[in-house]
């Protein structure tokens, strides 16, 4: 993949990542991974925590070393600079506002130190408060403001910077699930579809499915798999990645030797004779939808059916065969559709 | 230079090191020169010029009833004020600890004979020992007694210095267990209540063995300080009388101001300080225990 | 139980406070004397008109906690910084190193102290008593402030990396401004051992109107050996105990929780 000649870094733009690693000690916390992100592209580094997906954040930003492998922005490596003159904007978790400064203060300390000048830092800072509507908080304190708000202002403090990559970690992790809803639309508006790269660390599918054009899985430090979401969902590269995406998660049946059979508990559907026999344990009633707890003599399954559904204490399940995910049974890869 | 990450070990390494470097001049050498120094003749008999000696300053060590009778005196000191501090100190905590007006005030006027120069204090002290006129005495007049020299007994004269010491340093204790009991979270007092404990049984059940890793820094602190107790007897006693409360510190320090004997004086400064590591070592053996961890 | 407690550590300094305040002869015969004779301000004229005034020693001593203070706080902040920055086998070394000095009783060193001092001339110098307090405090300062900085989201100071804030900016601009009450409580501490501390600066410095506080009061103490002039001694001693005073109920909070915080997370 990566080619052994010196090959001239071609002016492509977007961010590439070649041969990335991080290793700490005995532990590797991220092993060679490869990837591109396209200009106005959103990504979505997705895996459970201790995945390496914001190793892979802090790396790029400069705030960690690598320890090997190279990052290209718009051509040119940056690997080797610091994190200060990476043009480099990122979105903490906990927004990372300096609790003893005003919104303005907050936004102006970066520019203040690259010496602006205070007539282009006031307009500069005015405009990207206009864009956020954060004028009328802009004295107060992080202290003074809601989740929401304190979100806004940390991404204006990245806009600010007029960066070449936005890094963003878990921005919504801290809000409650509406308002993570109502946000995601604004979040895209503002960042995506612009010149630069977009990288977006979370551990929420649905937030991964909802922001971004591709999805990278990671898992113990290695990538899994990357796609668009339907990709992902419909042909997922391994036992790991269908297990990861998609709620209610998949069903994993008892190895059958070399294979394994995964069936999404919304592919499963009642039949009248022909099926599984199976025998319900426990419903949990969703308002639309409802999830129902199946003993089966090929292990417990989980379906998912309409909310209205008459269902008996015994019946039968069935799938279609274009609904069966097989994997090996040792190594966990996908096998192609039999 | 401009570049990424200069190796951060270092950078932390040349940030730590000013500080480190006063610590060695200021702590190691002059152990190291204390130790050198105690092989040497340096005294008025040698014009003040170190002249080795061999051993000849150690053996005079070994044979020197007032070392002797300095380290036991010191001991007994050190020993009976910490263990009176511990004692005092929680049952000060605790009260400091308990939730009521004004408690910032209280621990803030608690914490005052602390903050005071020990100097000072022991010649507050001075003045209320004093006989006849003191006003200990004055109370014993009160009630018919006659008058005692509180510093003038050769067998009772230390435990007063252990009583100043004692209400000088217990706030430093109790400020240190302060921290531990804060520590403490409240659910788990609250869980032992609900199960129907009675305050002794919570204390004994689950605030003294929470609270052991700070008696364990408190008792090791106390006890090196206690061991080099010196302003105190020399202002409060002078070490009298008959010698009956003379330290380690303050023999030390009179061979050196006194009898000019810098020899002898660095012979007992590292005497006292091997004795110190002994104690502390044991002190640390002994308590050495996996710390608790409290998981919240 | 409060009024016990306060009777305990209050009823000592009471007694100096009421001392300073009254005539020698009060002090012997006790009450029932006219109130002419018995209540006086003549122990603290004579200790403020003394060679030198006790408003000398205070000053000395005043000079002696800032410098200490000062130098205290520009080696403790980068060094707890590193420490906390640092992993490792090095940062445990440092931490029991610390630990270890701070423990320490000082009066040890005197003597070596004393020699280096009249080897680099230091003797009779006010500001070089600094160094060796400075020293005495680092340990546990160094302790305070690294217990501080590991209190703060290591967060703010990545973001303002990202920003392009060096070391020395990031110090100025988010750290420090945000350790203003560790720093605060850290430097009262200091000032008060700098203050308080006894051996050294009863051996360094001889000439008396170079003296701080503590043996200055010890030679007004001592200054006859049969009769110590205890009216003029408590005197001395309130007003050199006022300015301490006034920083324990002022800071009170900041001390405690300062002390407590620090041994918590240290």
């Amino acid at each position: 993949m990566i080619n052994a000649m010196p090959v001239p870094p071609s002016p492509s733009p977007g961010l590439r990542i070649e041969g990335l690693s991080r290793r700490l000690g005995e532990r590797t916390l991220l092993a060679d991974l490869n990837l591109e992100v396209g200009p106005g592209e959103c990504l979505a580094l997705l895996g459970p925590s201790g995945c390496g997906k914001t190793t892979t954040l802090r790396l790029l930003a400069g705030l960690d070393a690598a320890s090997a492998g190279r990052i290209l922005l718009d051509g040119d490596d940056i690997s080797r600079l610091s994190a200060g003159d990476r043009r480099v904007a990122m979105v903490f978790q906990s927004y990372a506002l300096y609790p003893h400064l005003s919104v303005a203060d907050n936004l102006a300390l970066g520019l203040r130190i690259r010496g602006m000048a205070a007539r282009e830092r006031e307009e500069r800072i005015m405009a990207v408060l206009e864009l956020l509507q954060l004028v009328e908080l802009r004295l107060r304190r992080p202290a003074q403001l809601s989740g929401g708000q304190r979100q806004r202002v940390a991404l204006a403090r990245a806009l600010l910077r007029q960066p070449r990559l936005v890094l963003l970690d878990e921005p919504m992790s801290n809000l409650d699930a509406q308002l993570r809803e109502e946000l995601r639309p604004e979040l895209r508006r503002l960042l995506c579809g612009g010149s630069q790269p977009v990288v977006y660390v979370t551990h929420d599918q649905q937030e991964a499915m909802g922001m971004a054009d591709r999805i990278a899985v990671l898992r113990e430090g290695r990538l899994q798999q990357i796609g668009s979401a339907r990709e992902l969902y419909e042909k997922p590269a391994n036992r790991f990645v269908a297990a990861f995406l998609g709620r209610p998660a998949i069903n994993l049946l008892p190895a059958e030797g070399q294979r394994q059979l995964g069936l999404r508990p919304e592919h499963l559907v009642p039949v009248e004779t022909g099926g599984l026999a199976a025998r319900l344990q426990q419903r949990e009633w969703w308002g639309h939808q409802q999830l129902l707890w199946l003993e089966s003599a090929r292990g417990d399954l989980r379906m998912l059916v309409a909310a209205d559904q008459p269902l008996p204490e015994t019946l039968e399940v069935s799938w279609r065969p274009e609904h069966e995910l097989w994997f090996d049974s040792h190594s966990g890869e996908r096998l192609a559709a039999s | 230079m401009k570049g990424f990450p200069m190796n951060t070990s270092l950078v932390n390494t040349l940030l730590m090191l000013p500080a480190l470097l006063l610590l060695a001049i200021v702590f190691a050498w002059p152990l190291l020169d204390s130790a050198w120094l105690s092989t040497q003749a340096s005294s008025v008999l040698t014009g003040l010029a170190p002249t080795a000696n061999g051993g000849a300053n150690w053996q005079r060590l070994l044979g020197d009833a007032r070392f002797w009778q300095d380290a036991a005196g010191t001991l007994r000191f050190a020993v009976v004020s910490v263990g009176l501090e511990l004692v005092l100190g929680l049952a000060m905590a605790l009260v400091l600890h308990r939730p009521g007006r004004g408690r910032g005030w209280l621990r803030a006027l608690a914490l005052l004979p602390w903050a005071l120069p020990s100097t000072v204090l022991a010649l507050g002290w001075r003045w209320i020992y004093n006989d006849p006129y003191g006003p200990l005495n004055s109370l014993l007049k009160l009630f018919g007694a006659p008058a005692y020299g509180f510093l003038t007994t050769p067998a009772t004269t230390w435990l007063f210095t252990v009583l100043a010491d004692v209400w000088k340093t217990t706030p430093f204790v109790a400020l240190l267990l302060l921290a531990g009991l804060q520590s403490i979270p409240a659910e788990l007092e609250e869980s032992l209540v609900l199960e129907g404990a009675s305050p002794s049984q919570i204390l004994r059940r689950l605030t003294l063995p929470l609270l052991r890793p700070w008696i364990s820094l408190a008792l090791m602190f106390r006890l090196a300080q206690a061991l080099g107790v010196f302003e105190l007897v020399q202002v409060l006693t002078r070490g009298g009388p008959a010698g009956s409360t003379e330290s380690l510190a303050l023999y030390a320090y009179l061979n050196a101001m006194r009898f000019l004997d810098f020899g002898y004086s660095a012979t007992l400064v590292v005497a006292t300080f091997l004795l110190l590591l002994l104690l502390t070592a044991m002190g640390w053996l002994l308590l050495r225990r996996r710390p608790l961890e409290i998981s919240r | 139980m409060r009024s016990l407690l306060l009777l305990w550590s209050l009823a000592p300094l009471a007694w100096q406070l009421y001392t300073s305040f009254v005539t020698p002869e009060a002090l012997i015969q006790g009450a029932g004397m006219a109130a002419g004779s018995f209540w006086t301000l003549e122990n603290y004229r004579q200790v403020w008109l003394a060679d030198p005034p006790i408003w000398r020693y205070l000053l000395n001593s005043a000079v002696v906690g800032a410098a200490t203070t000062a130098l205290t706080l520009a080696l403790a902040v980068p060094c707890a910084y590193g420490l906390q920055r640092q992993g490792g086998r090095l940062r445990w070394a440092v931490t029991l190193t610390l630990l270890a000095t701070a423990i320490f009783p000082t009066v040890l060193l005197f003597l070596a102290l004393l020699q280096l001092a009249r080897s680099l001339g230091l003797a009779n110098n006010l500001l070089a008593l600094s160094l060796p307090y400075a020293a005495l405090c680092l340990p546990l300062a160094v302790l305070l402030l690294r217990a501080a900085f590991a209190d703060l989201p290591p967060e703010l100071e990545d973001a303002a990396r990202l920003e392009g804030l060096n070391l020395a900016r990031r110090l100025q601009h988010v750290l420090l401004p945000l350790l203003a009450p560790s720093l605060a409580s850290t430097a009262i501490l200091v000032f008060l051992f700098s203050w308080n501390e006894y051996p050294i600066a009863l051996t360094w410095i001889s000439r008396p109107e170079l003296q701080t506080l503590p043996p200055a009061i010890a030679r007004i103490a001592g200054s006859s050996l049969f009769t110590v002039p205890y009216g003029a001694f408590a005197a001395a001693t309130v007003l050199g105990s006022l300015p301490l005073l006034l920083i324990v109920l002022i800071f009170q909070r900041s001390i405690v929780s300062g002390l407590t915080q620090g041994a918590i997370k240290g």
